[in-house]
């Protein structure tokens, strides 16, 4: 419980108009620091849902499937342009942001992903990979600027950090699958 | 606590191995190449100040700046790097019971390369070809060769460092379920830091090659100095992993106490490792082309490095109060006449200890924008790493040669050298105060770094810097006699005193000390957390020197 008053105060903390503005005036870190944040948030809240809601998880999200597709489409849809430029222009998809992202994004990946299995874990890293690898190329890619909010050369900078997170899960992938992980049990 | 001879072997047979003798060859011959490399620079130091406060004229066929190029890359790359790897390697040969054939033949590889690639970098300074000061700053432009001569070096570093991860790896397979020594622990943070400190500047030197060689017209200035202190900054924290290791490790041991907990000192080691290249930015806080609020954001990532160099001030102090109780010191502070202050290993590395409480001091200054502004290029930073990397760091250093050296060479420390020691530690400290002192003073009065000559025409704010700039001749004639002491009795403790013993000695865990978890030895997943806080801090300006440049600079040449 106590992690999910952490998960509260982070979550407080992020909606303060000030720190949001600050956040949000940064197309990458918009991106790639607030969003991840707020599933964060919401993972750490999970255990609240979990103590209260047990039979409703139970239900729905025995395997653990239904809670990981939910995650993966909620985050993937903040990744798109739009969606982030329509956050910053209309107070609901604002409203809409600060909701799905920790409740419909971080919950059920706390809720499933101990449920998965390996399979359905890598399957769902490789997803991630490939979607970075994606967007870096579209936001490297794209010649003309993809939203109202944001410049060009912010555009770019996205695109560069993605492929950098991209990169950074592969080299976590790799040393996962060369260095025998018994080693530190 | 004697053991006899067989119970050591069937317990603790790495007390008898020590270091075998072709891994300690290795080794002396690294620190070798550091003492000779102290003793040029220290030569040229005392150039330095001399000329500072005027007492002396450079002859016209030698120019300030060379002496400072050569002053500020032999002591600060050539002597920290080659006595860190003869000191580190010798730690792996001993915690892991000796070097595997195909590491030392790297270590080999290495010690040729960084000898092909000092010589290189050193006759173009000579040849007054290079007076582009150690940070080879563009639009300065060196000769094409300097930079080559650069690149062997981090080749030969390269070369060492996959050399430890060869021989971690190899030692970690057949010993499933223990933690690696300490010491091989420590080894592999610094050398997985300096892999990824040098990818920086070996980017930034890549792009001045053909700059310099005329194929491509201009560099763009901003990106190549962000890329230097990647690595600059980087750096100075291996020479801190470095010096810690010696604190943790042996100087607990040499006080007569244990070390302090074992996973304290891991996690100390992992964090510095993840936290600190993005620290580089604190170098460039008067750099244009870097918004307000990206230096804003890196005031924390330089400061986070304050949460482990705090956990060390906490954990050092507890293990002397400890040793000193132990030994019978009475009331607040008796604990303090305990110990054994008369030991040189001890004293150095004490002293430099001490000096780093003041180093810290100095540096928070320099990492806060506003006062930054003060003592940005002046004195004050010169003065700054003479206390941190002259004291803290070389202090450690020269402590640490007091009884390794010895055990490499199969000799004795006498009472007579710990006496030559112990003096050499004094004048090096009073030398240090002084002149380090004198410049953080004259600093804050406005006293330029990197100056031949600051008269100003006999302004009156030049002329109040006067005294206190011969007070840095006087502190580096000090220094000195500190150096030829040194370099003395490392060559006497390597070839010429008495033959015997001397103890590897490092410290024990407390008796009751609970295991250190296996998950510290993650290094595949400490190097993935360095990369993201490294694209955390340096993609977006990077990206923004890129696409928002202005034109570049052709190389110039000021000399
Ligand atoms: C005999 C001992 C030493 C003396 C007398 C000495 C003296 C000096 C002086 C007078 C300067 C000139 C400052 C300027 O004009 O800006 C200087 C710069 C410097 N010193 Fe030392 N120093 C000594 C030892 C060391 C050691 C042990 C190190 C590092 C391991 C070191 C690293 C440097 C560096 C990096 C610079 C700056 C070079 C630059 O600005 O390009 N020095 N030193
Ligand atoms: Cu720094």
């Amino acid at each position: 419980m106590k992690l999910a008053k952490y998960g509260l105060v982070l979550y407080i903390f992020l909606a303060l108009p000030p720190v949001a503005n600050l956040l949000e005036s940064i197309m990458i870190v918009h991106m790639h620091m607030q969003m991840p944040l707020l599933v964060a948030s919401g993972f750490l809240m999970a255990g609240f849902f979990q103590l209260k809601f047990p039979n409703f998880l139970e239900k729905w999200n025995s395997n653990g499937i239904p809670g990981i597709i939910l995650f993966v489409i909620i985050w993937s849809y903040w990744m798109l342009p739009r969606a982030m430029d329509e956050a910053i222009t209309l107070q609901v998809v604002e409203l809409f942001k600060f909701i799905s992202l920790p409740f419909l994004a971080g919950v059920p990946l706390r809720d499933s992903w101990k449920k998965l299995s390996s399979i359905g874990k890598d399957i769902v890293y490789l997803y991630f990979i490939i979607m970075f690898i994606v967007m870096a190329w579209i936001y490297i890619g794209s010649e003309s600027q993809l939203c109202n909010n944001y410049l060009l050369v912010e555009q770019k900078t996205l695109g560069w950090g993605s492929l950098a997170i991209a990169a950074c899960m592969i080299i976590y992938l790799l040393q996962l699958i060369f260095i025998d992980q018994s080693e530190f049990e | 606590m004697e053991q006899s001879l067989r119970e050591t072997i069937h317990e603790n047979p790495k007390k008898i191995l020590g270091v075998n003798s072709q891994d300690a060859k290795v080794s002396l011959s690294y620190l070798t190449v550091a003492f000779v490399s102290l003793l040029i620079g220290g030569i040229l130091g005392l150039v330095q100040g001399l000329e500072r406060a005027g007492l002396i004229q450079l002859p016209s066929w030698l120019n300030y700046y060379q002496v400072l190029t050569a002053h500020g890359l032999l002591l600060l790359v050539v002597f920290t790097a080659t006595f860190s790897i003869g000191y580190l390697y010798a730690n792996l040969s001993h915690a892991l019971g000796g070097l595997l054939p195909k590491v030392r033949k790297l270590a080999w590889t290495g010690f040729v390369l960084m000898i092909i690639g000092v010589a290189m970098v050193v006759t173009m300074i000579v040849l007054n070809e290079a007076s582009v000061l150690y940070t080879f700053y563009p639009p300065l432009a060196a000769h094409p060769i300097f930079y080559i001569g650069l690149v062997f070096v981090v080749l030969g570093i390269w070369a060492c460092c996959f050399g430890v991860f060869i021989n971690y790896r190899h030692w970690r397979k057949n010993h499933p379920g223990e933690v690696t020594p300490i010491l091989a622990f420590f080894t592999m943070g610094v050398f997985v830091l300096w892999f990824f400190a040098s990818l920086g500047v070996t980017i930034e030197v890549f792009t001045l090659i053909p700059w310099s060689m005329g194929l491509v017209e201009t560099t763009n200035v901003m990106v190549a100095r962000t890329l230097f202190w990647w690595f600059g900054h980087t750096l100075v924290n291996i020479w801190y992993l470095v010096a810690i290791s010696a604190w943790y490790v042996f100087v607990p041991r040499i006080i007569g106490g244990r070390h302090f907990s074992d996973k304290l000192i891991r996690l100390v080691v992992i964090l510095v490792v993840i936290l600190n290249i993005p620290g580089g930015f604190h170098h460039q806080i008067i750099d244009p082309a870097i918004s307000q609020s990206i230096k804003f954001l890196h005031v924390f990532m330089s400061l986070s490095i304050a949460v482990p160099s705090l956990m060390t001030a906490f954990a050092m102090f507890v293990v002397f109060e400890r040793t000193g109780r132990r030994l019978g010191g009475k009331g607040l502070l008796g604990w303090l006449k305990k110990l054994p202050w008369g030991d040189v290993r001890f004293l150095a590395p004490m002293i430099a200890m001490i000096s780093f409480i003041f180093g810290g001091a100095g540096g928070i200054v320099n990492t806060s924008n506003q006062l930054n502004q003060v003592i940005h290029n002046t004195m004050w930073v010169v003065g700054h790493f003479h206390i941190t990397v002259g004291v803290s760091v070389v202090l450690t250093f020269f402590g640490i040669c007091y009884w390794l050296i010895p055990h490499l060479s199969k000799r004795k420390l006498t009472p007579k050298m710990n006496k030559i020691g112990i003096i050499q530690t004094l004048i090096w400290t009073v030398g240090m105060i002084i002149m380090s002192g004198s410049m953080h003073i004259v600093g804050l009065l406005g006293d330029p770094r990197r100056t031949s000559d600051t008269t100003y025409g006999g302004h009156e704010a030049a002329a109040s810097w006067v005294p206190f700039e011969m007070l840095f001749a006087v502190g580096a004639t000090l220094l000195l006699i500190g150096v030829i002491i040194q370099v003395y009795a490392v060559f006497n403790m390597m070839f010429f005193a008495p033959k015997g013993n001397t103890e590897y000695p490092v410290a024990e865990p407390e008796d009751d000390e609970t295991p250190t978890p296996m998950w510290t030895e993650r290094w595949g997943l400490w190097i993935v957390l360095l990369l993201m806080v490294v694209a955390m801090a340096y993609v977006v300006p990077i990206v923004d020197m890129l696409l928002n440049a202005p034109p570049g600079s052709p190389p110039i040449r000021t000399w």
